[in-house]
């Protein structure tokens, strides 16, 4: 089958995807109850879209098609209260975070849909331990060219998303060192990664996308797990890389931050990308993985080494006249405050472990701060 | 080496082991084979033994029952350690759910025995063991499975509703037969309202103390199983001493350690290898206090007693299952979930007997065949409730 044309959509509309573990109140493990979430959830309406996700122990929210920061950080926010009032019927914890601490993934159940069966067949343990969770962000883009100018334009940018979203220091009940656990998980599937250098919507679809097809390794967009991948029925590109924060305002920031940064990489006044700027993303992604805000990103034009929140703060003066644009002045001061003084939320999460002294304390503190702001 | 003469004492000690031995092999291989419930097997086990009279296998070594209120009480401390009371703030109907519906079976179960020639005090200890449920049966067979959804949830909670309901009934019964038959008030308040309030002070004083005491220096995982074992052997020894109910105090205990925590550091699931041990002995036990001889004479009462009381647990909770927010079908699977009930009545009913309730005797000889059917089979409907739940780990690899 033929990749799909691309639907235009307006350009730097927002969609936000979260994906949000559920937890039992017990001993705070993950809980295999989103049939049960999603049984009670159907009576009402419900204020945006709920799924289910791989796992009994994940639900997935998606906001509608939003425009600017304070429609979509109202909406998440009555999600949220929507989430944790039927929770709290059931007695039904829900997080945000990149991994679940110390779930054991070979003991978590996978849902009986054919796919994810598919899926579970295919990949092995690889399918559990890929019991993480993710924010992702939809970009509507206005032509299929446009969209793959601004996904490869965004290259040197990712390492900021990972930085700032990341929220999964533990894996597995130890201390990964890693400030986002969870992407190192997504690297291990074949298809994950940076999605090949092209511009030209024609040149993917029928070039590359129609070879990848012959080989049966693909049948649709679905099988890339690519940090950036187009979205042609949407018409929008999807940012994957971000962990899931621990709160909702976190994740409206992150949003409309990439909505000031498309805005301003869109009046091209950047040089344009080119297949030469991949040849430090790993190196980057790697440092803001592993280092969070701390991390060092190599500038693939200028080659110069930069620490990733200078970068960011830098990044953020520039988009400023965009985000005032776009009425997301405050998504932008939450960012800077968690790359300026607060930190991300795997530094908060390592705080609360030193306190509490327990993994089952983390998740605790991460249940809290989802029902209200936590910094 | 032991003389000739040391042989039969030698014979007896070795009784035990034994027939715990061969208990748990056949709990392994039947769970297997057909994924039958490790305590059915424990249970049928037990009731060999006690049908070949093995020396050493009743109630006159002395220990034994202790033991037994150890490893239950260990099981009760685990259930209470999951009951959330935030839950029943948040869902109301939960805890109505749950006190109706020992209502309803208190009462049902009461009308029924009354076709059976039975005197009214048998028929109400009766009814008031008829409303618990068997935590051991309960929590064993979900940790087993790996059970947790709704179903689980629901099970937990009113099994702990049930169990407390139970025993402050059956206490108040004690209470008035006391006072009925020698007109002591002093006895009859010391039978019931000091028994009840007394255990559940000293559970809530251990609640409070053993995790404060976990909390004054960083402890290991495995230690804080240890801490909150060895307060639940006190806790038992000094329910023996003071004439006190060793469930209700653990129950107790376990649901405020709960609300206690402050690092959420936790016990390991039905206390690792050591509860394993315990409940395997609980099991094997319990069925051996069972007398073969009076099987026969309660069939037909524990036929229809046990019908009574499923249906009046699944009919209830199918009644609240979407007022609580679930649905027919898990209400359904949750009454059938709550059929075990076995250990802790046997061991309410024992307990009460020690302490000099003479009714209690009869009432185990008459509710023998129940307690077998319920102790046999209840697990087994719990563990098929809780897979057609699809609550259980072992759905897919």
């Amino acid at each position: 089958m033929p990749l799909e044309t691309f639907k235009s959509s307006q350009a730097l509309t927002l969609g936000v995807e979260l994906e949000l573990q559920l937890v039992n109140t017990y001993d705070m493990d993950l809980s295999s109850s989103a049939n049960d979430l999603l049984e009670l959830l159907r009576r009402k309406p419900f204020p945006g879209v709920v799924t289910p996700e791989m796992t009994q122990s994940m639900i997935e929210i998606a906001t509608d098609v939003q425009t600017g920061h304070g429609p979509l950080l109202a909406q998440l926010r009555e999600i949220r209260d929507t989430l944790v009032t039927a929770g709290d019927r059931l007695n039904i914890e829900l997080a945000g975070g990149g991994t679940h601490p110390f779930q054991r993934w070979f003991e978590q159940r996978i849902f009986a849909k054919p796919r994810f069966e598919q899926i579970s067949g295919l990949y092995g343990y690889l399918a559990k331990q890929f019991t993480v969770f993710g924010q992702h962000v939809h970009v509507g883009c206005s032509s299929p060219d446009e969209a793959l100018y601004l996904l490869h334009a965004l290259n040197r940018y990712v390492p900021h998303f990972i930085a700032l979203s990341a929220s999964s220091p533990f894996f597995q009940g130890v201390d990964t060192l890693f400030d986002s656990a969870r992407l190192n998980s997504v690297f291990a599937f074949p298809l994950s990664g940076r999605a090949p250098f092209m511009l030209s919507w024609d040149e993917f679809a029928h070039g590359y996308f129609t070879k990848m097809e012959s080989t049966g390794v693909v049948k649709s967009m679905k099988d890339f797990y690519w940090d950036i991948r187009p979205k042609p029925e949407y018409g929008t590109i999807e940012l994957r890389v971000c962990d899931t924060p621990l709160t909702v305002e976190r994740a409206a920031a992150l949003a409309c931050y990439l909505q000031s940064l498309c805005a301003y990489l869109l009046e091209r006044n950047e040089p344009p990308p080119e297949e030469d700027d991949y040849l430090v993303y790993t190196y980057n992604r790697f440092q803001a993985c592993r280092f969070g805000l701390d991390g060092t990103l190599v500038n693939p034009k200028t080659r110069e080494q930069i620490s990733i929140r200078e970068d960011v703060l830098a990044t953020l003066r520039r988009i400023a006249p965009h985000a005032d644009a776009l009425g997301a002045q405050g998504a932008l001061t939450e960012i800077e405050r968690t790359a300026a003084r607060d930190g991300n939320h795997a530094s908060w999460l390592r705080e609360q472990y030193a306190q509490s002294g327990s993994v089952q304390g983390v998740v605790a503190a991460a249940v809290q701060a989802l029902r209200g702001p936590v910094n | 080496m032991p003389t000739l003469t040391d042989m039969p004492f030698l014979l007896q000690s070795m009784a035990w082991p034994l027939v715990l031995l061969l208990a748990w092999f056949l709990g392994e291989r039947l769970h297997e084979a057909w994924q039958m419930p490790r305590v059915s097997s424990y249970v049928a086990v037990g009731l060999v033994a006690s049908l070949f009279n093995l020396p050493g296998l009743t109630d006159a070594v002395p220990g034994l029952p202790f033991l037994a209120n150890v490893a239950l009480s260990l099981i009760l401390f685990e259930l209470g350690y999951r009951i959330h009371l935030r839950w029943f703030r948040h869902n109301p109907w939960m805890l109505v759910l749950g006190l109706g519906e020992s209502a309803v079976t208190f009462v049902v179960v009461y009308a029924v025995s009354g076709w059976f020639a039975l005197p009214t005090d048998t028929r109400l200890i009766i009814a008031a063991l008829s409303v618990s449920a068997s935590p051991a049966g309960i929590l064993r067979v979900a940790n087993e499975m790996r059970s947790a959804g709704q179903v689980t949830e629901r099970v937990m909670h009113l099994c702990a509703i049930n169990c407390l309901v139970a025993v402050f009934a059956l206490k108040l019964i004690t209470g008035y037969w006391y006072l009925a038959n020698s007109g002591d008030l002093t006895l009859a308040v010391f039978g019931s309202v000091h028994v009840l309030a007394t255990s559940v002070a000293v559970g809530v004083l251990l609640g409070v103390a053993v995790p404060a005491l976990l909390r004054a220096q960083r402890i290991e995982e495995r230690d804080v199983t240890l801490v909150f074992a060895l307060a639940v052997v006190l806790l038992t020894t000094m329910a023996y001493g003071l004439k006190l109910s060793p469930l209700l105090a653990a129950l107790s205990f376990g649901i405020v350690a709960r609300e206690r925590r402050v690092h959420l550091t936790n016990a390991q699931r039905g206390f690792g290898t050591a509860g394993d041990l315990l409940t395997l002995f609980l099991f094997v036990y319990i069925a051996a206090l069972l007398d073969w001889s009076e099987l026969h004479t309660g069939v037909w009462l524990g036929l229809a007693l046990i019908v009574a009381r499923t249906a009046s647990k699944v009919l209830c909770n199918v009644a609240a299952a979407r007022l609580s927010g679930s649905t027919e079908r898990k209400g359904l699977l949750t009454g059938l979930a709550l059929t075990p009930m076995s250990a802790f009545a046997i061991l309410l009913l024992e307990q009460s007997r020690q302490h000099g309730f003479e009714p209690a005797h009869q009432v185990l000889a008459t509710l023998a065949f129940m307690m077998l059917l319920q102790e046999l089979l209840g697990p087994l409907v719990t563990q098929r409730a809780l897979k057609a739940a699809a609550e259980t780990h072992l759905t897919k690899a």
